[in-house]
Protein backbone atom coordinates (compact mmCIF):
# COMPACT_ATOMS: atom_id res chain seq x y z
CA UNK A 1 0.00 0.00 0.00
CA UNK A 2 1.07 3.46 -0.86
CA UNK A 3 1.39 6.06 1.79
CA UNK A 4 -0.43 9.50 0.07
CA UNK A 5 1.65 12.74 1.44
CA UNK A 6 -0.08 15.34 1.99
CA UNK A 7 0.36 18.40 0.50
CA UNK A 8 -2.44 21.11 2.26
CA UNK A 9 -5.96 22.35 3.12
CA UNK A 10 -7.58 24.37 0.29
CA UNK A 11 -10.31 26.44 1.70
CA UNK A 12 -13.05 28.47 -0.32
CA UNK A 13 -14.48 32.12 0.52
CA UNK A 14 -17.17 34.03 -0.31
CA UNK A 15 -15.66 36.97 -2.63
CA UNK A 16 -12.25 38.94 -3.01
CA UNK A 17 -12.68 40.69 0.01
CA UNK A 18 -13.04 37.99 2.23
CA UNK A 19 -10.45 36.32 0.40
CA UNK A 20 -8.03 39.69 1.27
CA UNK A 21 -9.15 39.57 4.90
CA UNK A 22 -8.21 36.09 5.42
CA UNK A 23 -5.08 36.04 3.51
CA UNK A 24 -4.26 39.08 6.20
CA UNK A 25 -4.92 37.07 9.20
CA UNK A 26 -3.06 34.06 7.89
CA UNK A 27 0.03 36.34 7.28
CA UNK A 28 -0.83 38.10 11.04
CA UNK A 29 -0.85 34.47 12.35
CA UNK A 30 2.44 34.08 10.79
CA UNK A 31 2.21 31.50 8.19
CA UNK A 32 4.33 31.68 5.14
CA UNK A 33 3.50 28.84 2.72
CA UNK A 34 0.16 30.01 1.30
CA UNK A 35 -1.17 31.16 -2.03
CA UNK A 36 -4.37 32.55 -3.67
CA UNK A 37 -6.21 31.57 -6.61
CA UNK A 38 -8.65 33.83 -8.07
CA UNK A 39 -10.13 34.10 -11.12
CA UNK A 40 -8.84 38.12 -11.74
CA UNK A 41 -5.65 40.14 -10.19
CA UNK A 42 -6.77 41.62 -7.10
CA UNK A 43 -5.47 45.02 -5.73
CA UNK A 44 -3.64 44.65 -2.59
CA UNK A 45 -3.06 41.05 -2.68
CA UNK A 46 0.57 41.26 -2.29
CA UNK A 47 0.68 43.22 0.71
CA UNK A 48 -2.03 41.18 2.52
CA UNK A 49 -0.11 38.30 1.50
CA UNK A 50 2.97 39.53 2.87
CA UNK A 51 5.05 39.09 -0.59
CA UNK A 52 8.16 40.90 -0.82
CA UNK A 53 9.32 42.74 -3.90
CA UNK A 54 10.45 40.38 -6.60
CA UNK A 55 13.87 39.67 -6.82
CA UNK A 56 12.82 39.59 -10.87
CA UNK A 57 14.56 43.22 -11.34
CA UNK A 58 17.84 42.50 -10.32
CA UNK A 59 18.31 39.51 -12.35
CA UNK A 60 17.25 41.34 -15.27
CA UNK A 61 19.23 44.15 -14.58
CA UNK A 62 22.18 41.86 -14.21
CA UNK A 63 21.52 40.27 -17.27
CA UNK A 64 21.19 43.74 -19.07
CA UNK A 65 24.41 44.68 -17.75
CA UNK A 66 26.18 41.44 -18.95
CA UNK A 67 24.77 42.18 -22.55
CA UNK A 68 25.93 45.17 -22.58
CA UNK A 69 29.25 44.48 -21.58
CA UNK A 70 29.72 41.74 -23.83
CA UNK A 71 28.32 43.84 -26.95
CA UNK A 72 30.90 46.16 -26.08
CA UNK A 73 33.75 43.74 -25.39
CA UNK A 74 33.07 41.62 -28.89
CA UNK A 75 33.30 45.11 -31.04
CA UNK A 76 36.20 46.10 -29.48
CA UNK A 77 37.66 42.96 -29.66
CA UNK A 78 36.54 42.45 -33.50
CA UNK A 79 37.14 45.98 -34.69
CA UNK A 80 40.80 46.71 -32.61
CA UNK A 81 42.11 43.74 -32.59
CA UNK A 82 40.53 41.12 -34.80
CA UNK A 83 39.69 42.80 -37.38
CA UNK A 84 41.92 46.00 -38.13
CA UNK A 85 40.04 47.31 -41.24
CA UNK A 86 39.47 51.30 -41.64
CA UNK A 87 35.45 52.00 -42.75
CA UNK A 88 35.58 55.42 -44.19
CA UNK A 89 38.22 56.93 -42.21
CA UNK A 90 36.72 56.35 -39.02
CA UNK A 91 38.95 55.06 -35.90
CA UNK A 92 38.85 51.67 -35.09
CA UNK A 93 37.04 51.78 -31.85
CA UNK A 94 34.62 54.03 -32.96
CA UNK A 95 31.84 53.88 -29.77
CA UNK A 96 29.05 55.91 -32.12
CA UNK A 97 29.00 52.53 -34.05
CA UNK A 98 28.91 50.18 -31.26
CA UNK A 99 25.84 51.89 -29.77
CA UNK A 100 23.30 49.49 -31.97
CA UNK A 101 24.31 46.45 -31.26
CA UNK A 102 25.26 47.12 -27.40
CA UNK A 103 21.47 48.48 -26.99
CA UNK A 104 20.12 45.37 -28.79
CA UNK A 105 22.30 42.76 -26.99
CA UNK A 106 21.70 44.57 -23.53
CA UNK A 107 17.61 44.02 -24.50
CA UNK A 108 18.10 40.59 -25.50
CA UNK A 109 19.91 39.71 -22.52
CA UNK A 110 17.61 41.64 -20.03
CA UNK A 111 14.42 39.80 -22.21
CA UNK A 112 16.12 36.46 -21.87
CA UNK A 113 16.27 37.07 -18.06
CA UNK A 114 12.42 38.69 -17.65
CA UNK A 115 11.25 35.47 -18.78
CA UNK A 116 13.46 32.41 -18.16
CA UNK A 117 14.28 34.45 -14.78
CA UNK A 118 10.45 34.44 -13.70
CA UNK A 119 9.96 30.74 -15.06
CA UNK A 120 12.63 29.81 -12.87
CA UNK A 121 11.20 32.07 -9.45
CA UNK A 122 7.97 30.60 -10.39
CA UNK A 123 8.72 27.09 -10.56
CA UNK A 124 7.83 26.25 -14.58
CA UNK A 125 7.44 24.84 -16.57
CA UNK A 126 5.20 22.85 -14.40
CA UNK A 127 3.39 19.54 -15.66
CA UNK A 128 1.77 18.49 -12.18
CA UNK A 129 -0.10 20.39 -9.39
CA UNK A 130 -1.69 18.63 -6.75
CA UNK A 131 -4.64 20.74 -6.61
CA UNK A 132 -5.41 19.81 -10.17
CA UNK A 133 -7.02 16.70 -8.64
CA UNK A 134 -9.33 18.63 -6.66
CA UNK A 135 -13.01 19.19 -8.42
CA UNK A 136 -14.04 22.56 -6.48
CA UNK A 137 -10.96 24.13 -7.22
CA UNK A 138 -12.60 23.75 -11.32
CA UNK A 139 -14.35 27.36 -10.37
CA UNK A 140 -10.74 29.58 -9.78
CA UNK A 141 -10.95 30.35 -13.28
CA UNK A 142 -14.26 31.53 -13.58
CA UNK A 143 -15.60 32.38 -9.67
CA UNK A 144 -14.34 31.03 -6.76
CA UNK A 145 -12.15 32.40 -4.52
CA UNK A 146 -9.15 29.84 -2.94
CA UNK A 147 -6.44 29.39 -0.59
CA UNK A 148 -4.46 26.75 0.41
CA UNK A 149 -2.38 26.59 3.07
CA UNK A 150 1.07 23.85 2.15
CA UNK A 151 1.98 21.12 4.97
CA UNK A 152 5.15 22.39 4.71
CA UNK A 153 4.64 25.36 6.69
CA UNK A 154 6.27 25.20 10.36
CA UNK A 155 2.80 26.53 12.22
CA UNK A 156 0.70 24.15 9.70
CA UNK A 157 -1.62 21.14 11.63
CA UNK A 158 -4.05 19.28 10.03
CA UNK A 159 -6.81 20.24 12.49
CA UNK A 160 -5.35 23.80 13.79
CA UNK A 161 -5.11 24.98 10.29
CA UNK A 162 -8.58 23.57 9.18
CA UNK A 163 -10.25 25.06 12.03
CA UNK A 164 -8.42 28.36 11.85
CA UNK A 165 -9.33 28.76 8.17
CA UNK A 166 -12.84 27.75 8.61
CA UNK A 167 -12.29 30.56 11.38
CA UNK A 168 -11.76 33.45 9.13
CA UNK A 169 -14.37 33.11 7.16
CA UNK A 170 -13.44 29.59 4.86
CA UNK A 171 -16.45 28.69 3.16
CA UNK A 172 -15.06 24.93 2.54
CA UNK A 173 -11.95 22.99 4.16
CA UNK A 174 -10.43 20.40 2.02
CA UNK A 175 -7.88 18.26 2.57
CA UNK A 176 -5.21 18.28 -0.80
CA UNK A 177 -3.13 14.93 -1.51
CA UNK A 178 -0.01 15.32 -3.64
CA UNK B 1 -19.23 60.23 -6.63
CA UNK B 2 -18.05 63.33 -7.76
CA UNK B 3 -20.78 65.66 -5.67
CA UNK B 4 -18.81 63.79 -2.77
CA UNK B 5 -15.19 65.00 -3.85
CA UNK B 6 -14.37 68.18 -2.04
CA UNK B 7 -12.13 70.38 -3.94
CA UNK B 8 -11.10 73.46 -2.65
CA UNK B 9 -10.26 76.54 -5.10
CA UNK B 10 -6.49 77.56 -5.49
CA UNK B 11 -6.53 80.14 -2.41
CA UNK B 12 -3.76 82.61 -0.23
CA UNK B 13 0.29 82.46 -1.73
CA UNK B 14 -0.27 80.27 -4.66
CA UNK B 15 -3.55 82.21 -5.71
CA UNK B 16 -2.34 85.48 -5.27
CA UNK B 17 1.48 86.40 -3.94
CA UNK B 18 3.02 83.94 -6.76
CA UNK B 19 1.50 85.28 -9.32
CA UNK B 20 2.66 89.19 -8.12
CA UNK B 21 6.00 88.07 -8.16
CA UNK B 22 5.78 86.52 -10.81
CA UNK B 23 4.80 89.32 -13.09
CA UNK B 24 6.61 91.62 -11.06
CA UNK B 25 10.12 89.33 -11.91
CA UNK B 26 9.04 89.04 -15.12
CA UNK B 27 8.22 92.26 -15.69
CA UNK B 28 11.63 93.56 -14.50
CA UNK B 29 13.59 91.19 -16.30
CA UNK B 30 11.53 92.29 -19.67
CA UNK B 31 12.38 95.64 -19.12
CA UNK B 32 16.12 94.92 -18.85
CA UNK B 33 16.34 92.50 -21.79
CA UNK B 34 14.89 95.23 -23.49
CA UNK B 35 17.52 97.44 -22.54
CA UNK B 36 20.23 94.79 -23.27
CA UNK B 37 18.29 94.13 -26.74
CA UNK B 38 19.44 98.05 -27.73
CA UNK B 39 22.99 97.74 -27.03
CA UNK B 40 23.45 94.42 -28.30
CA UNK B 41 20.23 93.05 -30.39
CA UNK B 42 21.80 90.32 -32.17
CA UNK B 43 23.12 88.60 -29.08
CA UNK B 44 19.70 89.27 -26.98
CA UNK B 45 17.66 87.91 -29.85
CA UNK B 46 19.41 84.57 -29.72
CA UNK B 47 18.70 84.65 -25.65
CA UNK B 48 15.47 85.90 -26.15
CA UNK B 49 14.82 82.91 -29.29
CA UNK B 50 16.38 80.50 -26.68
CA UNK B 51 14.00 81.32 -23.63
CA UNK B 52 11.00 81.29 -26.12
CA UNK B 53 11.69 77.99 -26.74
CA UNK B 54 12.27 76.71 -23.81
CA UNK B 55 8.44 77.92 -22.27
CA UNK B 56 6.94 77.04 -25.97
CA UNK B 57 8.15 73.44 -25.12
CA UNK B 58 6.29 73.53 -22.30
CA UNK B 59 3.56 74.40 -23.74
CA UNK B 60 3.37 72.14 -26.62
CA UNK B 61 4.71 69.50 -24.32
CA UNK B 62 1.22 69.97 -22.07
CA UNK B 63 -0.59 70.23 -25.11
CA UNK B 64 0.36 66.85 -25.90
CA UNK B 65 -0.02 65.42 -22.61
CA UNK B 66 -3.83 66.42 -22.64
CA UNK B 67 -4.81 64.88 -26.42
CA UNK B 68 -2.74 61.67 -25.73
CA UNK B 69 -4.92 61.40 -22.60
CA UNK B 70 -8.10 62.04 -24.72
CA UNK B 71 -7.06 59.89 -27.53
CA UNK B 72 -6.24 57.00 -25.11
CA UNK B 73 -9.39 57.42 -23.03
CA UNK B 74 -7.51 57.14 -20.12
CA UNK B 75 -8.44 57.16 -16.71
CA UNK B 76 -5.64 57.44 -14.69
CA UNK B 77 -4.95 61.01 -15.12
CA UNK B 78 -8.15 62.83 -14.75
CA UNK B 79 -6.96 64.32 -11.55
CA UNK B 80 -3.85 65.44 -12.74
CA UNK B 81 -5.48 66.58 -16.46
CA UNK B 82 -6.17 70.45 -15.29
CA UNK B 83 -2.55 70.82 -15.26
CA UNK B 84 -1.49 70.64 -18.28
CA UNK B 85 -4.61 71.74 -19.64
CA UNK B 86 -3.69 75.18 -18.02
CA UNK B 87 0.12 74.86 -19.31
CA UNK B 88 -1.23 74.56 -22.89
CA UNK B 89 -3.84 77.76 -22.62
CA UNK B 90 -0.30 79.95 -22.24
CA UNK B 91 -0.51 78.93 -25.76
CA UNK B 92 -1.46 82.67 -26.32
CA UNK B 93 1.16 84.11 -24.09
CA UNK B 94 3.72 82.47 -26.18
CA UNK B 95 2.41 83.95 -29.25
CA UNK B 96 2.38 87.41 -27.89
CA UNK B 97 5.77 86.45 -26.92
CA UNK B 98 6.64 85.72 -30.60
CA UNK B 99 6.53 89.32 -31.77
CA UNK B 100 9.75 90.54 -30.54
CA UNK B 101 11.08 87.47 -32.69
CA UNK B 102 9.80 89.25 -35.90
CA UNK B 103 11.48 92.14 -34.72
CA UNK B 104 14.38 90.32 -34.24
CA UNK B 105 14.13 88.27 -37.34
CA UNK B 106 17.33 89.97 -39.15
CA UNK B 107 18.90 89.51 -36.28
CA UNK B 108 18.48 85.43 -36.29
CA UNK B 109 17.69 83.79 -39.68
CA UNK B 110 20.33 85.54 -42.02
CA UNK B 111 18.29 83.92 -45.20
CA UNK B 112 15.96 86.73 -44.35
CA UNK B 113 18.80 89.33 -45.96
CA UNK B 114 18.51 90.17 -49.48
CA UNK B 115 22.10 90.25 -50.03
CA UNK B 116 22.77 87.22 -48.37
CA UNK B 117 20.57 84.98 -50.29
CA UNK B 118 21.40 86.45 -53.70
CA UNK B 119 24.50 85.61 -53.09
CA UNK B 120 23.92 81.66 -51.73
CA UNK B 121 22.59 79.38 -54.73
CA UNK B 122 21.43 76.91 -51.78
CA UNK B 123 19.75 79.77 -50.18
CA UNK B 124 17.91 80.77 -53.59
CA UNK B 125 16.41 77.42 -54.50
CA UNK B 126 15.11 77.75 -50.64
CA UNK B 127 13.50 81.23 -51.24
CA UNK B 128 9.94 79.24 -51.77
CA UNK B 129 9.74 77.92 -48.69
CA UNK B 130 11.97 80.93 -46.80
CA UNK B 131 10.77 84.05 -47.44
CA UNK B 132 9.58 86.25 -44.91
CA UNK B 133 5.44 86.51 -45.96
CA UNK B 134 5.49 82.63 -45.75
CA UNK B 135 7.33 82.70 -42.72
CA UNK B 136 4.97 85.05 -41.17
CA UNK B 137 2.05 83.32 -42.26
CA UNK B 138 3.18 79.76 -41.28
CA UNK B 139 4.02 80.91 -37.47
CA UNK B 140 0.12 82.61 -37.54
CA UNK B 141 -1.10 79.17 -38.48
CA UNK B 142 1.14 77.68 -36.04
CA UNK B 143 0.60 80.00 -33.02
CA UNK B 144 -3.18 79.94 -34.17
CA UNK B 145 -3.66 76.51 -34.06
CA UNK B 146 -2.31 75.46 -30.36
CA UNK B 147 -4.13 78.41 -29.69
CA UNK B 148 -7.28 77.52 -30.76
CA UNK B 149 -6.53 73.64 -29.69
CA UNK B 150 -5.41 74.27 -26.24
CA UNK B 151 -8.90 76.65 -26.01
CA UNK B 152 -10.97 73.90 -27.30
CA UNK B 153 -9.79 71.20 -24.47
CA UNK B 154 -9.85 73.57 -21.79
CA UNK B 155 -13.03 75.43 -22.22
CA UNK B 156 -14.76 71.79 -22.68
CA UNK B 157 -12.88 70.70 -19.52
CA UNK B 158 -14.42 73.49 -17.35
CA UNK B 159 -17.66 74.05 -18.35
CA UNK B 160 -18.11 69.90 -17.52
CA UNK B 161 -17.06 70.82 -13.86
CA UNK B 162 -20.54 72.42 -14.23
CA UNK B 163 -23.09 70.56 -16.39
CA UNK B 164 -21.50 67.32 -15.82
CA UNK B 165 -22.76 66.55 -19.16
CA UNK B 166 -20.47 63.46 -20.37
CA UNK B 167 -20.97 64.15 -24.14
CA UNK B 168 -18.01 67.02 -23.46
CA UNK B 169 -15.94 63.83 -22.88
CA UNK B 170 -16.45 62.39 -26.36
CA UNK B 171 -16.85 65.52 -28.33
CA UNK B 172 -12.81 66.15 -26.75
CA UNK B 173 -12.11 62.34 -27.54
CA UNK B 174 -13.64 62.72 -31.19
CA UNK B 175 -11.02 65.89 -31.85
CA UNK B 176 -7.80 64.48 -30.12
CA UNK B 177 -7.54 62.42 -33.13
CA UNK B 178 -7.60 65.50 -35.83
CA UNK B 179 -5.47 67.51 -32.50
CA UNK B 180 -2.82 64.72 -32.59
CA UNK B 181 -2.11 65.00 -36.26
CA UNK B 182 -2.31 68.99 -36.27
CA UNK B 183 0.02 69.19 -33.59
CA UNK B 184 2.51 67.03 -34.84
CA UNK B 185 2.74 68.81 -38.07
CA UNK B 186 2.56 72.29 -36.43
CA UNK B 187 5.25 71.35 -34.03
CA UNK B 188 7.36 69.87 -36.33
CA UNK B 189 7.34 72.91 -39.16
CA UNK B 190 7.33 75.35 -36.23
CA UNK B 191 10.73 73.94 -34.67
CA UNK B 192 12.11 73.73 -38.51
CA UNK B 193 11.55 77.64 -39.08
CA UNK B 194 11.97 79.02 -35.69
CA UNK B 195 15.42 76.71 -34.92
CA UNK B 196 16.64 74.68 -38.30
CA UNK B 197 16.53 77.47 -40.35
CA UNK B 198 18.83 79.11 -38.01
CA UNK B 199 21.78 77.12 -39.90
CA UNK B 200 19.51 77.41 -43.45
CA UNK B 201 22.12 75.04 -45.44
CA UNK B 202 21.50 71.98 -42.87
CA UNK B 203 18.69 69.86 -42.55
CA UNK B 204 17.50 66.90 -40.41
CA UNK B 205 14.02 64.79 -40.40
CA UNK B 206 14.76 64.02 -37.13
CA UNK B 207 14.84 67.64 -35.91
CA UNK B 208 11.29 67.99 -34.92
CA UNK B 209 10.39 64.73 -33.24
CA UNK B 210 13.52 65.85 -31.07
CA UNK B 211 12.09 68.96 -30.18
CA UNK B 212 8.92 66.93 -29.38
CA UNK B 213 10.93 64.52 -26.97
CA UNK B 214 12.31 67.11 -24.94
CA UNK B 215 8.87 69.20 -24.90
CA UNK B 216 6.79 66.34 -23.46
CA UNK B 217 9.77 65.58 -21.11
CA UNK B 218 9.70 69.09 -19.68
CA UNK B 219 5.86 68.96 -19.49
CA UNK B 220 5.58 65.68 -17.38
CA UNK B 221 8.86 67.42 -15.20
CA UNK B 222 7.04 70.53 -14.53
CA UNK B 223 3.73 68.79 -14.45
CA UNK B 224 4.32 66.67 -11.55
CA UNK B 225 6.26 69.70 -9.58
CA UNK B 226 2.97 71.73 -9.95
CA UNK B 227 1.23 69.36 -8.70
CA UNK B 228 3.66 68.32 -5.66
CA UNK B 229 3.84 72.25 -5.08
CA UNK B 230 -0.09 72.14 -4.37
CA UNK B 231 0.53 69.12 -2.34
CA UNK B 232 3.30 71.40 -0.39
CA UNK B 233 0.10 74.01 -0.02
CA UNK B 234 -2.27 71.23 1.14
CA UNK B 235 -4.54 70.85 -1.56
CA UNK B 236 -5.25 67.47 -3.46
CA UNK B 237 -3.35 65.29 -0.74
CA UNK B 238 -5.19 62.21 -1.09
CA UNK B 239 -6.67 63.17 -4.76
CA UNK B 240 -2.84 63.16 -6.72
CA UNK B 241 -1.28 60.14 -4.69
CA UNK B 242 2.06 58.46 -5.07
CA UNK B 243 0.15 56.16 -7.64
CA UNK B 244 0.03 58.86 -9.93
CA UNK B 245 2.93 60.44 -9.35
CA UNK B 246 4.72 56.98 -10.06
CA UNK B 247 3.03 56.41 -13.56
CA UNK B 248 3.98 60.26 -14.46
CA UNK B 249 7.48 58.96 -13.66
CA UNK B 250 7.25 55.84 -15.85
CA UNK B 251 5.85 57.79 -18.62
CA UNK B 252 8.52 60.52 -18.49
CA UNK B 253 11.34 57.15 -18.23
CA UNK B 254 9.73 56.26 -21.27
CA UNK B 255 9.83 59.53 -23.21
CA UNK B 256 13.18 60.62 -22.24
CA UNK B 257 14.40 57.18 -23.35
CA UNK B 258 12.75 57.99 -26.50
CA UNK B 259 14.15 61.78 -26.53
CA UNK B 260 17.76 59.99 -26.53
CA UNK B 261 17.29 57.48 -28.84
CA UNK B 262 16.28 60.10 -31.49
CA UNK B 263 19.24 62.52 -30.32
CA UNK B 264 21.53 59.62 -31.27
CA UNK B 265 20.00 58.93 -34.09
CA UNK B 266 20.18 62.44 -35.52
CA UNK B 267 23.95 62.16 -34.51
CA UNK B 268 24.70 58.81 -35.54
CA UNK B 269 23.06 58.73 -39.29
CA UNK B 270 25.29 62.03 -40.26
CA UNK B 271 28.24 60.70 -38.12
CA UNK B 272 28.41 57.68 -39.98
CA UNK B 273 27.51 59.24 -43.95
CA UNK B 274 29.86 61.84 -42.95
CA UNK B 275 28.89 64.44 -45.73
CA UNK B 276 29.67 68.11 -45.03
CA UNK B 277 26.67 69.79 -45.68
CA UNK B 278 24.91 67.75 -43.37
CA UNK B 279 27.99 67.44 -40.49
CA UNK B 280 28.40 70.96 -40.59
CA UNK B 281 25.75 71.05 -37.82
CA UNK B 282 28.01 69.15 -35.59
CA UNK B 283 30.85 70.58 -36.21
CA UNK B 284 29.10 74.08 -35.04
CA UNK B 285 27.53 72.38 -31.65
CA UNK B 286 30.46 70.41 -30.99
CA UNK B 287 32.88 73.57 -31.37
CA UNK B 288 34.93 74.06 -28.27
CA UNK B 289 33.14 73.79 -24.73
CA UNK B 290 29.81 72.66 -26.80
CA UNK B 291 31.16 69.38 -27.02
CA UNK B 292 31.18 69.21 -22.97
CA UNK B 293 27.58 70.71 -23.18
CA UNK B 294 27.39 67.80 -25.40
CA UNK B 295 28.48 65.08 -23.75
CA UNK B 296 26.96 66.28 -20.13
CA UNK B 297 23.41 66.21 -22.20
CA UNK B 298 24.16 62.57 -22.95
CA UNK B 299 25.13 61.12 -19.67
CA UNK B 300 22.56 64.17 -17.57
CA UNK B 301 19.82 63.79 -19.83
CA UNK B 302 19.77 60.06 -20.22
CA UNK B 303 22.12 57.90 -18.67
CA UNK B 304 22.04 59.49 -15.02
CA UNK B 305 18.30 59.72 -15.19
CA UNK B 306 18.27 56.59 -16.58
CA UNK B 307 20.01 54.21 -14.02
CA UNK B 308 18.55 56.48 -11.09
CA UNK B 309 15.06 56.38 -11.90
CA UNK B 310 14.97 53.02 -12.69
CA UNK B 311 13.89 51.71 -9.31
CA UNK B 312 10.44 52.16 -8.62
CA UNK B 313 11.70 53.29 -5.26
CA UNK B 314 13.33 56.22 -6.56
CA UNK B 315 9.67 57.20 -9.00
CA UNK B 316 7.73 56.24 -5.25
CA UNK B 317 9.44 58.57 -3.18
CA UNK B 318 8.33 62.25 -3.57
CA UNK B 319 11.61 63.72 -2.36
CA UNK B 320 13.55 61.60 -4.87
CA UNK B 321 10.69 62.49 -7.55
CA UNK B 322 10.95 65.89 -7.04
CA UNK B 323 14.80 66.68 -7.52
CA UNK B 324 14.59 64.44 -10.73
CA UNK B 325 11.75 66.23 -12.10
CA UNK B 326 13.68 69.33 -11.09
CA UNK B 327 16.90 67.88 -12.64
CA UNK B 328 15.04 67.13 -15.75
CA UNK B 329 13.94 70.45 -16.78
CA UNK B 330 17.59 71.63 -16.09
CA UNK B 331 18.88 69.47 -18.71
CA UNK B 332 15.64 70.29 -21.16
CA UNK B 333 17.14 73.98 -20.63
CA UNK B 334 20.71 72.84 -21.37
CA UNK B 335 19.41 71.18 -24.39
CA UNK B 336 17.81 73.79 -25.64
CA UNK B 337 20.34 76.35 -24.52
CA UNK B 338 22.63 73.91 -27.09
CA UNK B 339 20.42 73.82 -30.05
CA UNK B 340 20.43 77.29 -29.94
CA UNK B 341 23.35 79.32 -28.36
CA UNK B 342 26.68 77.88 -31.05
CA UNK B 343 24.75 80.04 -33.42
CA UNK B 344 26.12 83.27 -31.76
CA UNK B 345 29.04 81.79 -28.99
CA UNK B 346 30.64 79.61 -31.61
CA UNK B 347 33.60 78.88 -29.62
CA UNK B 348 31.91 77.45 -26.40
CA UNK B 349 29.13 77.95 -24.11
CA UNK B 350 29.01 81.85 -22.66
CA UNK B 351 26.28 82.47 -20.22
CA UNK B 352 25.44 86.16 -20.95
CA UNK B 353 23.19 88.70 -18.74
CA UNK B 354 20.36 89.17 -21.69
CA UNK B 355 20.00 84.72 -21.61
CA UNK B 356 19.47 85.30 -17.58
CA UNK B 357 16.94 87.80 -18.50
CA UNK B 358 15.36 87.02 -21.30
CA UNK B 359 15.02 83.65 -19.53
CA UNK B 360 13.41 85.26 -16.37
CA UNK B 361 11.37 87.37 -18.31
CA UNK B 362 9.23 85.09 -19.90
CA UNK B 363 9.37 82.78 -17.22
CA UNK B 364 8.02 84.83 -15.07
CA UNK B 365 5.10 86.19 -17.18
CA UNK B 366 4.31 82.44 -18.40
CA UNK B 367 4.24 81.21 -14.76
CA UNK B 368 2.12 84.32 -13.23
CA UNK B 369 -0.27 83.67 -15.96
CA UNK B 370 -0.42 80.15 -15.12
CA UNK B 371 -1.04 80.38 -11.74
CA UNK B 372 -3.92 82.95 -12.23
CA UNK B 373 -5.46 80.89 -14.64
CA UNK B 374 -5.70 77.53 -12.19
CA UNK B 375 -7.14 80.13 -9.95
CA UNK B 376 -10.13 80.54 -12.19
CA UNK B 377 -11.32 76.80 -12.22
CA UNK B 378 -11.25 73.72 -10.07
CA UNK B 379 -8.17 72.00 -9.49
CA UNK B 380 -8.66 68.72 -11.10
CA UNK B 381 -12.27 67.59 -13.87
CA UNK B 382 -14.60 66.80 -10.74
CA UNK B 383 -17.37 65.83 -13.22
CA UNK B 384 -15.53 63.90 -15.53
CA UNK B 385 -17.20 60.23 -15.83
CA UNK B 386 -13.57 59.03 -15.37
CA UNK B 387 -12.77 60.78 -12.52
CA UNK B 388 -13.97 57.89 -9.94
CA UNK B 389 -11.24 55.73 -11.96
CA UNK B 390 -8.71 58.13 -11.11
CA UNK B 391 -9.67 58.53 -7.60
CA UNK B 392 -9.22 54.41 -7.24
CA UNK B 393 -6.20 54.12 -9.82
CA UNK B 394 -3.54 51.58 -8.19
CA UNK B 395 -0.55 51.26 -10.50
Amino acid sequence: MTTVKLYGLLAEYKDPSALIHAVEKLRDAGYKNFETYSPFPIHGMDSAMGIKDSVLGWIVVACGATGLASAIALQTWVSVSAYRVVTSGKLLFSFQAFVPVCFELMVLFAGFGAVFGMFALNGLPKLYHPLFKNHRFRTATSHGFFVTVESSDSRFSLEGTARFLQEIGGLSVEVVEE
Amino acid sequence: MSSSTKVPRLSGFLASTLPKISFLLGGLSLALTAVLWRGNPHHTAFSYLFSFLFFLSITLGSLFFVIIQHLTRAGWSVVLRRIPETFAMNAWVMAVFFLPILFGIHELYHWTHADVVAADPILQGKAGYLNIKFFLVRAVLFLGAWVWMARYFYKKSVKQDSSGDPKLTLSMQAFSAAAILIFAITLTFGIIDWAMSLTPHWYSTMFGVYFFAGSAVAAFAIMSLVALTLRRFGYLKDIIRVEHYHDVAKFLYGLNIFWAYVSFSQYFLIWYANIPEESVWFMQHFNGSWNTVAAALAIGHFFVPFLIFMSKHTRRNLTAHCAMMVWFLVMHCLDIYWLIMPNITPNGIHISMSDISSFVGIGGIYIGFFWLRLRNASLIPVQDPRLPESLRHHT
